[in-house]
């Protein structure tokens, strides 16, 4: 039994570093523009799409490609800026939410729906030789293709917060998620801000796709499996930390691992979400994000 | 160094700012004087785009300014310090100072600011590492000064800098206002505490409902009876 609780605590901490890696970049679109960004997991779902072909055809190894990846989901993010989003960040706070939920709803289904077109509703996983790998701690069986995920989400974050905290892009954005009106009158161009954190969090998708389709796997309808679980996420962490998201996403992962055990399997959404209303209650800006200063 | 031509601003429908002319010369404090709700804090935002005017010219050394983009304002030189929370509360002092000096201009000499405007606010010096949110009142004005001058403005531009200070405090932003104009940026301020104004203005401008309806050196102003019967105690 301890084994199994054991066994289930490492699988779910690991799901939970994707789960974190995933809000990352929800976070930014939406602590930075406003933009709540449902398509999130849409985009994390092409990335997977791309590393799962670049495989196949080229033989690009997902680790080699996960650049590569990134780089074409951040010119994505930068289309959808300029032809969509865009138009949203002219508006107050509450009409930009609305609406980017009205127009990423929409986005969701076109892209879920050139996903069969093209890519067949077929469940996809990238097999390398390694893929069947792992080692095993006590009793405990530790995948390495999930492992490696994990340690590529905790990079993300940390390179993400180090990006915020000490380049002068990074002072421009949190400039701008603070007050955009402030951040143009200190001399930011903050449609270029906007631009840029978009295609951010669109690369820091298919990353989080790449890795998903390595030790987990693709299909057209995975995307808002992962965009609620980001969004469960955002609102346990609070905004502003990027280590807090990627804690939050472990805990996550854990919790619903461990009451998919204590609780039985069909349980553990019900046991993660009732968690989220708690902490909505009692602690609306999260475990790690600041109240309103 | 500043000419504003019929300034006309509305907030949809609702006409705010009915051509008001102004202008700054350079190394001088001008001031805007009114009561709450006499169109002082819209005037400045149409000045900077981030209201649209529905008539009238902004020209700023030469050029003009209606349909700049904000940013490129403070690229040009022109640098406004917001109401009430002038600094960016989330980030450290030494952050907003950083951010402060974002535009082109400002980067290549942001050393160098950062020691003058420390030399300016010592008080800063000893804050580098808080968070602006934690500051008092009267330090996040100053930062908010000193994170304007990092951006090595030509023309600063002042909404209501003695907003919520006590008077002691005013006085001392009051004094560094001064000093900033003796090195050579020009200052527009709008400002309802009208006797301390009429001390360090220049020349200045009294708004109400929208429209200028006097103006003058502060001397004339100070003792225009109309300007003492509406603003100054007896």
């Amino acid at each position: 039994m301890s084994r199994l609780i054991l066994q289930s605590a490492v699988s779910g901490l690991l799901v939970g570093g994707m789960y974190g890696l995933v809000a990352l970049g929800l976070a930014l679109a939406f602590g930075v523009l406003k933009v709540l960004n449902v398509a999130h997991g849409e985009l994390l779902m092409l990335g997977g799409y791309a590393a799962f072909f670049a495989f196949t055809t080229w033989g690009l190894d997902p680790f080699v490609s996960l650049p590569l990846v990134f780089a074409a989901l951040f010119a994505l993010g930068v289309v959808l800026y300029q032809v969509l989003f865009r138009f949203v960040t002219r508006f107050d706070v509450e009409t930009r939410i609305k609406n980017s939920l009205l127009l990423s709803f929409g986005l969701v289904l076109i892209l879920q729906a050139l996903a069969v077109r093209f890519f067949t509703a077929d469940e996809r996983t990238i097999s390398t030789s390694y893929s069947s790998m792992g080692f095993t701690v006590g009793l405990v069986r530790i995948p390495l293709v999930r492992l490696a995920g994990l340690i590529v989400a905790v990079i993300a974050a940390v390179a993400l917060e180090w990006l915020l905290r000490k380049s002068r892009f990074g002072h421009a954005v949190r400039a701008t998620a603070e007050d955009w009106t402030r951040a143009a009158l200190t001399g930011i161009d903050v449609g270029r801000v906007y631009l840029v954190a978009f295609a951010i969090s669109a690369g820091l998708a298919a990353m989080a796709g790449s890795l998903i389709a390595l030790g987990y796997s693709v299909s057209p309808s995975i995307g808002l499996g992962w965009t609620l679980k980001a969004l469960i996420v955002v609102v346990l962490a609070g905004l502003g930390s990027m280590r807090g998201l990627v804690l939050a996403g472990l805990f996550l992962g854990l919790i619903e691992s461990l009451a998919a055990v204590w609780v039985g399997g069909p349980y553990r959404e019900v046991v993660a979400l009732v968690v989220f209303i708690l902490v909505l209650s009692l602690r609306p800006q999260g475990f790690f994000g600041r109240a309103h200063v | 160094m500043l000419a504003v031509e019929a300034l006309e601003v509305a907030y949809g429908d609702l006409q705010v700012v009915w051509g008001a002319s102004f202008e700054v010369p350079e190394r001088s404090i001008v001031a805007i004087l009114g009561s709450n709700g006499a169109g002082k804090t819209t005037t400045l935002l149409a000045l900077m785009g981030l209201l649209p005017s529905i008539g009238g010219s902004v020209t700023f050394k030469g050029e003009s300014l209606i349909g700049v983009p904000t940013h490129v304002m403070v690229e040009r030189g022109l640098v406004m310090i917001p109401e009430e929370r002038p600094t960016f509360a989330t980030m450290t002092v030494a952050d907003n100072l950083a951010v402060g000096a974002h535009a082109r201009r400002a980067r290549a000499l942001r050393d160098q600011s950062l020691r003058e405007v420390l030399e300016i606010f010592p008080v800063l010096a000893e804050r580098l590492g808080q968070p602006a949110g934690t500051l008092s009142g009267g330090e996040r004005q100053m930062l908010g000064l000193a994170k304007a001058l990092m951006a090595r403005p030509d023309l600063l531009v002042l909404d209501e800098p003695s907003l919520g200070l006590a008077p002691i405090v005013v006085e001392s932003i009051f004094d560094v206002i001064r000093s900033i104009r003796d090195r050579g940026v020009s200052v527009l301020m709008v400002e309802q505490h009208v006797e301390m104004t009429l001390d360090i203005a220049d020349h200045a401008y009294v708004l109400e409902l929208g429209r200028i309806v006097a103006d003058g050196t502060s001397a004339e102003l100070a003792s225009d009876t109309r300007v003492r019967d509406a603003y100054l105690s007896p």
